[in-house]
């Protein structure tokens, strides 16, 4: 040991006090380590916790509730009823239960008496006749060892068995004795067991209905679930609940298998079905919680969705955002931090979700708001310039096939050079074998051009449907000058929503000398010629009456202000007086999409009557004579509109456009415009035209085949933020400053949403405080006409529009009868099918809302389409759509509802179009393609006397609604002509209607009840005549088959017979 | 200030913030040492009777200390606390602040600025100044290379064990200015001043993205205009198309030689300002004083291209095809 000097302070300064205060953080430390890592890290653990505590108490008051209401039902009449079947059948079963209970029981104990010995003996034989099947055949051996089986079976052993009557018998019984005792007892032991099974179905069928009444009757859960559910709530096994969303053959880890981890459900409890099920909702005042803001044990509140995505497979996170992984803290499982890119869709967005996986769905259940964000990015012309994948792309399409078509052309021409070359280089050839070759190729290659004739011609037909599918949102500008107040189209740029505040344009930032260069150039490249017919002046008052009827409201409105009526789908027709030309509307509204000259895509111009005259043609072009007489390819004879031909006749159509032109502001008043025919602003203002994308929108020409100007939108929601150009707003979007100076909400918006909801509010906004002194280096994209709810829609919708991030099976891309209905949606709601039909259960048409057809006028609506796959033929919906008034020479009327006012227009539909449409409706009513009419049994003679004195019988005077074609008679029909039905209907269908008409369209003219159920068959309830006493048959299915043989003289003999239509005659 | 808040209290920059504190501490806590062992020394000479007994080798001590004390327990045990101090530290530290993690990386959107860890911030920071090679390979080697050699160049026999600045004059001052100076500072302009771009944002600006700087940054061949149109008449025909290269390889070694000459007269007049450095200087061999002067010269080196570039805007001094310096 060193001596110690107490001066040293290295040896005499004690550290003891040091060490004891570090020693004791050091302990504090640790347990501070264990708590985080017990509580700190797993905020979960607590949320079970209370969740099972808050649940059990919730359960347990309940219970006692639930029990109460059973007893309720269990006292009820008809409940101790079915008990009492119950109780009875039991009852008529016990005595022979019993004995079969008795004999069971014999049986068991002698089974188990004989079990072990005959296990023995059959173990020592059969291993002897394995040891025989070894020996060679025919060989002493295997003989010997023959003998020794037959000496093992004959070999005796005691048993002592039970009998029936309880003594013991004592026997010696060789192998075989026993193996068929032991055979014998298990035979009767199965044949117990099935006759009890017998004998007591009657009591068990009466327990399942008692059972079913109970369902039936009982609201919520049993106590005993409820039960159930406490036991698990209080057995509480305190752990996370995972969910792996993993592709199929995805490896353990998740690296680059695109799969999810989702551990939601660890705190939101109440989501759960093992604790909560489906049927039962939870809300935070259940459970005495409504005060607490971090509560999340509330069950899902659209159980509907659960049922479809099983939150077993989907988990949460992949519909609403956020990090399903994070478990430890309520900031990042919600993804709302810096670094997770998908953040928990806020309450207003979170159907976001379905368009991730319902991207290709027009039309998606559940999702209002996203279905109308998608509507609105369609409608308002987004799609102009946004390219967005499954949106319309006819331009593209039709780019596409017209290349093919040229390179085909090409193609073929080098094959009808090089043919003539190989047959004269054959009459050259040195020898035979080499001629042949030759001339062969050359034939090969004849037979090849043909080929590529017929591919030619099929691109052409696929153009055609593609031309006659291509839909422009505006209007088209060729038509320019033949329709529009020239003045007009300056003011119109300029003050595009003050002139019409509900229209579809966007609003764009231009300066007076762009409007004029535009305005210049749209009006110098308009098409001049041939002029319009000079029209007669049109009767406004009828115009107006017809207006309302024909079904114009559906898509267009009417009024201004506070008194805007009818459609949002097309323009406010207000302020039309003010800028059109009145011999065009007449022209418009005769068939809008008759067009002044034919466009051909080949030669990319507009060709007039002399293109027609110099083939000897004369200038007729539509949709029958569609081929461009230069190069033969098909032409754009239509107007790029979705508007439809009403049928009306010239005389309507005057009257109709007569009401329109009167529709303007007194004070109307537009500076004249000379600058409009300068036609040095025309190059000026195409460049302005093509920077902006107006063809986007509008059919303009020289720009038919221009590209869509903007960024593409697939996957903009998943573009990463720094990808979005805040500019100058960086910094206040982080910190919450809205470019309004004002303080935003929810603090942060330097996210997607934020971005976007910005962008659309005001698409200039991250122009703010940018030096900017050339308005062609501004921020383009104009500003749109939409509210607050709408942007809440498009966001919504851009929100959900992500990269494939999920395992491909998850993704909604069926391939059977859904995926025609997916198809379906987006032709319906690109014509506006809805705004006059009813489609969807639940869904309302605007013309159902309009005060002209409230109360008893429901009648004159057009008919609800929710069964029409099984109402019609396939076959005949085809042809019906094609041409809705049936006929080619009758137009001005409807096809099937010839007493209806609104007009089924016709929309000129492609082929493919109307197959869509055909397959959709079949699948909407699960209806199976292709489509076999039924054979219908023919009538016999008593049976049809029978049919047509209940078609005539007061009770059912059939003809009085239903039309005839016989017009004096037609003038009070409100009902289809029974000649149609054949064509027209399935018959399955239209027995269901006739027996409950009111279930398949509520609110129809067609009377209910007009049979009664009576044994096994449907009778007419009503007075039968004489001749039914010998009918056994159903009535209903009889008046099907009598409606769908009938023929035009045996309905107008009906005619003459119905008491109520006759009077009309 | 918004924006130096952000950079200090990100996760990632704790060590560095604690640097910013820790150092200035520790280096007065050393110097007011040395000075009190200084004073001891002082005491000690100026003391005839002690004078003798105080063999420089000794540690310098006190009348009534121990000349020598047991590891165990004198020094085991503050050792024992430190690690005590230190584990509490270490797990407070990871129990409140967890790893700095990010979302998964995305090759094709760097993040930016895109920054080392803090500790290698200074070697990113020189990647302005020198070239990849020179700054990346060739300094980190010969800063590893430098502090190997020390022990081997170090021919003052006093100063070991004990805290001092008379008797390391030279040790100190190189230690501060190479590692306090140059390295850790160049560790905080990498984490407070380079912002978006690397570009140089004073702690009261924000550090916006969207920032545009005007700089131009020539070599210094370019000033002088070299392109090698004088040496193309020398050259051998073959040789011709590569002369500007040559001139410009040529030129380079100039600028350079004479700042190696100048730095070598620094070093050395540094080397021999005092009686007790000279001494030191005598006891040192030949290969000693050629192997001091490189890593001194080229120490030094590095000030000097910052100064040239961020006040003079030049961007290498020697360019070559290989490696510009």
């Amino acid at each position: 040991m060193p001596e110690t000097h107490s001066d040293d302070p290295v040896q005499s300064r004690s550290m003891s006090g040091a060490l004891l205060i570090s020693a004791f953080l050091l302990m504090l430390t640790v347990a501070w380590s264990l708590y985080d890592e017990f509580y700190g890290l797993r905020p979960w653990r607590s949320y079970q916790r209370e969740f099972a505590n808050v649940y059990a108490k919730y359960l347990r008051k309940k219970m006692p509730e639930q029990r109460d209401r059973e007893k309720v039902i269990r006292s009820s009449a008809e409940y101790q009823q079915l008990k009492q079947i119950v109780d009875n059948a039991e009852e008529a079963a016990k005595p022979r239960l019993r004995e079969i209970d008795r004999e069971s029981a014999y049986l068991d104990k002698r089974l188990a008496a004989i079990q072990d010995t005959f296990t023995t003996a059959r173990g020592k034989v059969t291993a002897l006749i394995y040891e025989a099947e070894l020996a060679p055949l025919d060989s002493a051996s295997r003989k010997s060892r023959l003998e020794e089986v037959d000496k093992a079976k004959r070999e005796t052993y005691a048993l002592e068995l039970p009998t029936a009557d309880a003594r013991v018998e004592k026997l010696k019984w060789n192998f075989t004795q026993i193996d068929s005792e032991f055979t014998t007892l298990k035979a009767r032991k199965a044949a117990l067991v099935a006759e009890r099974g017998d004998v007591l179905k009657a009591a068990k069928d009466a327990r399942e209905k008692r059972d079913a009444y109970f369902q039936e009757k009982m609201e919520g859960l049993t106590a005993d679930q409820l039960g159930g559910l406490l036991r698990a709530a209080e057995g509480l096994d305190v752990s996370i609940h995972q969910v792996n969303v993993n592709p199929t053959n995805a490896g353990l880890n998740n690296f680059g298998s695109g799969g999810l981890v989702d551990r939601c459900q660890s705190c939101h409890m109440g989501t759960d079905s093992k604790f909560v099920p489906l049927a039962m909702t939870l809300t935070k005042k259940d459970l005495g919680l409504e005060r607490s803001k971090d509560a999340p044990f509330t069950s899902h509140p659209e159980p509907e969705l659960l049922k479809i995505h099983d939150p077993e497979k989907f988990g949460c996170s992949p519909c609403h955002g956020g990090n399903g992984r994070a478990i430890d803290s309520v900031e990042k499982g919600h993804g709302r931090y810096e670094h997770w890119l998908w953040p928990l869709h806020y309450a207003e967005n979170y159907q976001a979700g379905c368009q991730t996986c319902h991207a290709a769905d027009m039309v998606t259940e559940h999702a209002p708001v996203l279905n109308h964000g998608k509507e609105l990015f369609r409608s308002r012309g987004c799609i102009g310039c946004h390219k967005f994948e499954g949106f319309d792309d006819q331009p593209e399409r039709l780019l596409a096939t017209r290349q093919q078509i040229l390179q085909i052309e090409k193609q073929k021409k080098e094959y009808e050079i090089e043919i003539p070359r190989l047959n004269r280089q054959a009459d050259q050839a040195p020898d035979n074998e080499t001629a042949q070759k030759l001339n062969g190729q050359a034939t090969n290659l004849a037979v090849r051009i043909s080929g590529m004739d017929a591919k030619v011609e099929q691109l052409d037909r696929k153009s055609r449907s593609l031309l006659r599918e291509d839909k422009k949102v505006g209007p088209d500008l060729k038509e320019v000058r033949m329709k529009i107040r020239k003045e007009w189209i300056p003011y119109w740029l300029g003050h595009t929503h003050e002139f019409r505040p509900t229209t579809k344009m966007p609003q764009f930032r231009l300066e007076p000398d762009q409007i004029q260069a535009i305005a210049a150039f749209i009006w110098q490249s308009g098409v001049a010629g041939p002029g319009l017919t000079k029209q007669q002046p049109g009767n406004a008052a009828h115009g107006k009456d017809l207006l309302q009827t024909r079904g114009c409201l559906a898509c267009h409105s009417i009024g201004e202000g506070s008194n805007v009526l009818g459609g949002t789908f097309a323009a406010n027709l207000s302020r039309v007086g003010e800028k059109d030309n009145y011999d065009y509307l007449v022209r418009w509204v005769h068939n809008p999409r008759e067009r002044t000259r034919p466009y051909c895509p080949f030669e990319k111009r507009d060709l007039g009557p002399e293109d027609y005259a110099k083939h000897g043609l004369p200038f007729l072009f539509d949709l029958d004579h569609s081929k461009c007489p230069n190069d033969g390819h098909p032409l754009q004879v239509q107007q790029p509109t979705v508007m439809p031909n009403l049928r009306l006749s010239i005389e309507d159509a005057r009257d109709v456009a007569g009401y329109l032109i009167t529709l303007k502001h007194s004070d109307a008043n537009y500076d004249a415009a000379s600058f409009m025919d300068d036609p040095k602003l025309k190059g000026a203002g195409l460049k302005l035209v093509k920077f902006y994308g107006c063809a986007g929108c509008h059919e303009i020409s020289g720009l038919e085949d221009e590209s869509r100007i903007g960024t593409e939108l697939t996957t903009e929601g998943s573009k990463p933020i720094e990808r979005l150009d805040f500019a100058r707003l960086t910094e206040d979007a982080q910190r919450g400053v809205l470019p309004d100076e004002k303080k935003a909400p929810r603090g942060s918006w330097y996210d997607q949403k934020g971005f976007f909801e910005q962008k659309l509010k005001n698409p200039a906004v991250y122009d703010k405080e940018k030096y900017r002194p050339n308005p062609l280096d501004r921020l383009k994209m104009p500003k749109p006409n939409v509210t607050d709810t709408d942007i809440t829609a498009l966001v919504t919708f851009l929100l959900g529009s992500v990269d494939q991030q999920l395992p491909r099976e998850y993704y909604y891309k069926p391939a059977d009868a859904r995926r025609d209905i997916q198809e379906g949606w987006w032709i319906v709601t690109k014509y506006n099918c809805v705004g006059c039909h009813q489609v969807r259960i639940g869904q309302q048409s605007v013309l159902q809302t309009l005060p002209q057809y409230q109360g008893d006028n429901k009648i004159g609506l057009p008919p609800v389409l929710t069964s029409e796959g099984a109402r019609v033929d396939p076959a005949w919906l085809q042809r019906f759509l094609a041409n809705p008034a049936l006929s080619t020479t009758d137009t001005n009327r409807n096809g099937v509802r010839s007493y209806l006012q609104v007009r089924m227009p016709t929309f000129s539909l492609s082929d493919e179009e109307i197959q869509k449409l055909v397959r959709f409706f079949a699948a909407a009513s699960s209806q199976e393609s292709p489509y076999v009419p039924p054979k219908l049994d023919t009538l016999t003679d008593a049976e049809r006397t029978l049919a047509r004195q209940l078609f005539t019988s007061p009770a059912a005077p059939c003809l009085k609604c239903h039309a005839t074609g016989n017009p004096a008679h037609d003038k009070t029909a409100t009902a289809p002509n029974f000649l149609l039905a054949r064509n027209r209907l399935k018959p399955a269908w239209t027995n269901r209607w006739i027996l409950d008409p009111a279930r398949i369209a509520p609110g129809t003219a067609m009377p209910s009840g007009l049979f009664r159920r009576e044994g096994e068959r449907w009778i007419f309830n009503g007075p039968l005549p004489a001749v039914a006493k010998s009918f056994t048959g159903d009535y209903s299915d009889l008046l099907v088959r009598y409606m769908f043989q009938l023929t035009p003289e045996e309905q107008r003999m009906l005619l003459s017979r119905t008491p109520a239509a006759a009077g009309s005659k | 200030m918004h924006q130096l808040w952000e950079i200090a209290s990100q996760p990632d920059n704790v060590p560095i913030v604690a640097l910013l504190f820790l150092m200035p501490f520790y280096i007065w806590y050393a110097f007011r040492q040395a000075v009190q062992t200084d004073k001891l020394i002082l005491q000690l000479e100026t003391n005839p009777a002690l004078a003798k007994t105080h063999h420089r080798k000794v540690f310098p001590w006190k009348a009534g200390w121990d000349r020598e004390v047991h590891v165990w327990p004198y020094l085991m045990r503050i050792e024992f606390l430190v690690a005590i101090i230190v584990t509490v530290i270490l797990m407070i530290w990871s129990i409140t602040l967890n790893a700095p993690l990010e979302e998964p990386a995305n090759p094709n959107l760097t993040m930016n600025p895109a920054k080392a860890p803090w500790y290698f911030l200074g070697l990113q920071e020189m990647l302005v100044y020198f070239d990849p090679w020179i700054a990346g390979v060739v300094m980190p080697t010969l800063i590893i290379g430098g502090l190997m050699v020390i022990p081997y160049i170090d021919a003052n026999p006093l100063g070991n064990g004990y805290y001092t600045y008379r008797q390391r004059r030279f040790a100190i001052w190189t230690f501060l200015f190479g590692f306090i100076f140059l390295w850790v500072l160049m560790i905080v302009i990498g984490t407070f001043i380079r912002g978006p771009g690397w570009m140089w944002f004073w702690p009261s600006q924000t550090w916006d993205h969207n920032r545009l700087e005007f700089a131009v940054n020539r070599n210094l061949d370019q000033i002088f205009g070299i392109d090698g149109s004088w040496l193309a008449h020398v050259l051998p025909q073959s040789w011709r198309g590569g002369a500007a290269i040559w001139a410009r390889t040529i030129f380079g070694i100039f600028p350079l030689g004479v700042y190696a000459v100048l730095a070598a007269f620094f070093v050395h007049w540094l080397c021999v300002r005092t009686e007790f450095s000279r001494k030191i200087y005598q006891r040192m061999s030949l290969v000693q004083i050629v192997t001091l002067q490189i890593f001194m010269v080229t120490m030094l080196s590095l000030p000097v291209k910052i100064l040239l570039r961020l006040l003079f805007r030049i961007k290498y001094i020697w360019v070559t095809p290989w490696f510009s310096v």
